[in-house]
């Protein structure tokens, strides 16, 4: 029985696609099915969900979390300011010299839009709108391409919304495998992973602006014949010279994510007010969306809490820890098969799902047997990135073709698709190879891995530990 | 009708929480110099900002159901007739978010409301407001609560 938190994952996946409901509707709902089987069957007793309002109150207490709708805030802003228009129509005019401007804009509104989205799904619905109909409609299928791209950008480039949950849940699942193993050093923490995921952002990023250029020459000169007057130089120069002003103070310690995202959305209103673009029906516009998106990614996280409650009460958690001593002494065993279960599961879960739902449940075990957490985070955000990238079912495959309503085949989308695939591949083989390319800036906890049988031992008991430390 | 009365008392709560993310925005972006340059205040900044949160996203959850813009993997079910989908979301609507709103009221009044009693605190600043955290939660769950029965009982003509 203990395996059932892995038949909810799949009950989940399963009823997601065929349902279309709301992901958060689903996994509360399977939560409660599970749940009313487990104490129907006598697994626990119904005080199960006392618990539920505790964790609620504790996800409402939770500092990092404000970054949410901050970030949510502004995106909304962009998107509704004029800006997002100015940035690729400067951008595609500073580009039109490489005969690729408006699909290399595209790519960098992408880098811009993407990481306040929270989720390859809001990127997707974003850049669907904002970029996809301002590519043209020379070489569909490589323009669709490019915004599935784009929506999985948010995943890699930091400081995203999925890297600064990624890195809460990596904080966890590195604090409790320590705390079982007794290893030496410090806790990975958000701005660790921030920094360790710059260098293959960056790479992966360079890679994939060749492959715009290569794909998207000689674009019809005529379509960048429009002028751009030096006001909208001025606004695009002035909003990326933010933008990389935020980003280095994050990279640098100056600024908390969160602090970096109010500064953030006080800056667009201030551009907004300054400008006269900010006027009452866009304020609404953007407050309203910003609620409404706040609500749609908090709502997940309501689901995940409720989800995980339900998992841990089978005891699915031990049940792993149990599992993964089964991969005898070798730990490059154990991540290959961690890591190919994460991208199996990143076909139908979106990276918000994933952090919340199933990084909590691998990550501990996974982490006492690989310890050094900043490479296994890398490793996680780019398998995630390349599988929702893989056609015909990658989530954002799959999102940007209902969005778009796109009628491309599916090899004629995979082929556009492949140079993007290829090229997260030879970025995870690097990460693979070279864990010494990640910038670290102290040494994590580290050690000597230990044995599997011992690894299951110390997590049973820290896993009563937490039982006991449970809030009732 | 009864259901249009409840959803403009949704939307009257959602209009009037739209507003407190500017609050959220300034304290969160003022705990940087507060804490760099004044050396004071910023944990009490990040407190008040704690709470406003909290109700900010206690009311977000129902204005996404509202809006429709809950994460959903449509695309088996965009091909299925409408009137398929929208009993399917009424059904989710009374066999799933009614009796988990309810199973969270249930568990969240007495621990709530022996918070209001005892106007609790923040455990680490010891700063005053802390009980507004644990109402957000049963404020979340009312709404939720609500929309679901306004969603899965509303008359079919307006579905």
């Amino acid at each position: 029985m203990e395996a059932a938190g892995l038949w909810m994952l799949g009950t989940a996946g399963i009823v997601m696609l065929a349902s279309g409901l709301p992901a958060w509707i689903v996994l509360v709902g399977v939560a409660l099915a599970f749940a009313t089987a487990g104490i129907a069957i006598g697994m626990f007793d119904s005080n199960l969900f006392t618990a539920l309002y505790s964790r609620l109150v504790g996800l409402l207490e939770y500092d990092l979390l404000q970054a949410l709708p901050l970030y949510v805030l502004m995106g909304s802003l962009i998107n509704r300011l004029p800006l997002a228009d100015t940035l690729f129509r400067v951008g595609a005019r500073a580009l039109a010299w490489t005969g690729s401007g408006r699909a290399l804009a595209g790519l960098g509104l992408g880098i811009v839009l993407a990481p306040m989205s929270g989720s390859a799904g809001a990127s997707a619905s974003v850049l669907s709108h904002a970029v996809y109909p301002r590519l043209g409609c020379r070489g569909a299928e490589h323009n669709l391409a490019l915004v599935c791209l784009a929506s999985t950008l948010g995943v890699v480039t930091p400081p995203s919304l999925v890297l600064i949950f990624l890195g809460d849940a990596m904080l966890r699942a590195h604090t409790e495998a320590t705390n079982v193993t007794g290893l030496v050093g410090r806790i990975i923490n958000t701005q660790d992973v921030f920094h360790a995921a710059l260098v293959p952002a960056a790479m992966l990023l360079a890679i994939c602006v060749a492959i715009v250029w290569l794909t998207h020459r000689a674009e019809a000169p005529e379509s960048l014949a429009e002028g751009t007057p030096p006001s909208d130089w001025i606004v695009a120069i002035g909003a990326l010279g933010l933008v990389v002003a935020l980003l280095a103070g994050v990279a640098l310690g100056h600024l908390y994510a969160v602090e970096a995202a109010a500064a953030g959305g006080v800056a667009l209103s201030a551009y907004g007010l300054a400008t006269r673009t900010l006027t009452r029906k866009v304020l609404a516009e953007a407050l309203e969306d910003t609620l409404a998106i706040t609500g749609a990614l908090f709502a997940l996280l309501v689901a995940a809490t409720t989800f995980t409650l339900v998992q841990r009460a089978y005891g699915t958690d031990r049940w792993l820890a149990a599992l993964f001593t089964q991969f005898g002494t070798d730990p490059a065993i154990l991540l290959a098969a961690v890591l190919a279960a994460l991208a199996l599961c990143a076909l139908v879960l979106d990276a918000f799902e994933m952090t919340f739902v199933v990084i909590p449940l691998v990550m501990p075990p996974l982490l006492m047997r690989v310890p050094d957490a900043t490479w296994v985070a890398v490793l996680t955000l780019l398998i995630l990135q390349t599988s929702f990238l893989v056609p015909p079912f990658g989530y954002a495959v799959l999102m940007v073709r209902s969005r778009t309503a796109s009628r491309i085949p599916n090899l004629a989308l995979a082929r556009a698709l492949a140079p993007y695939i290829a090229a997260q591949a030879l970025v995870l083989a690097l990460v693979i190879a070279f864990p010494r390319m990640l910038w670290r800036e102290e040494v994590t906890a580290q050690g000597t891995p230990v044995s599997g049988e011992k690894a299951r031992e110390m997590f049973e008991k820290q896993l009563e530990e937490n039982d006991r430390n449970e809030p009732k | 009708m009864a259901s249009n009365a409840v959803d403009r008392v949704l939307g009257g709560i959602s209009k009037a929480a739209l507003l407190l993310v500017w609050p959220l925005s300034l304290l969160l972006f003022a705990q940087w110099p507060l804490r760099d340059w004044v050396h004071a205040y910023s944990r009490e900044a990040n407190d008040i900002a704690q709470i406003i949160f909290a109700l900010y996203v206690a009311v977000a959850i129902t204005e996404a159901t509202r809006r429709d813009t809950h994460l959903a993997a449509d695309v088996l079910a965009h091909r299925y007739p409408v009137r398929w989908r929208a009993r399917l979301a009424r059904l989710a609507s009374a066999a799933i978010l009614i009796p988990w709103s309810l199973f969270l009221l249930y568990s969240g009044v007495v621990p709530a409301w022996n918070s209001l009693l005892q106007l609790e605190r923040f455990a680490e600043t010891l700063n005053p407001g802390y009980f507004l955290i644990r109402i957000a939660v049963l404020l979340l769950a009312t709404l939720v609560l609500v929309q679901a029965l306004r969603d899965a009982f509303r008359p079919r003509r307006d579905a």
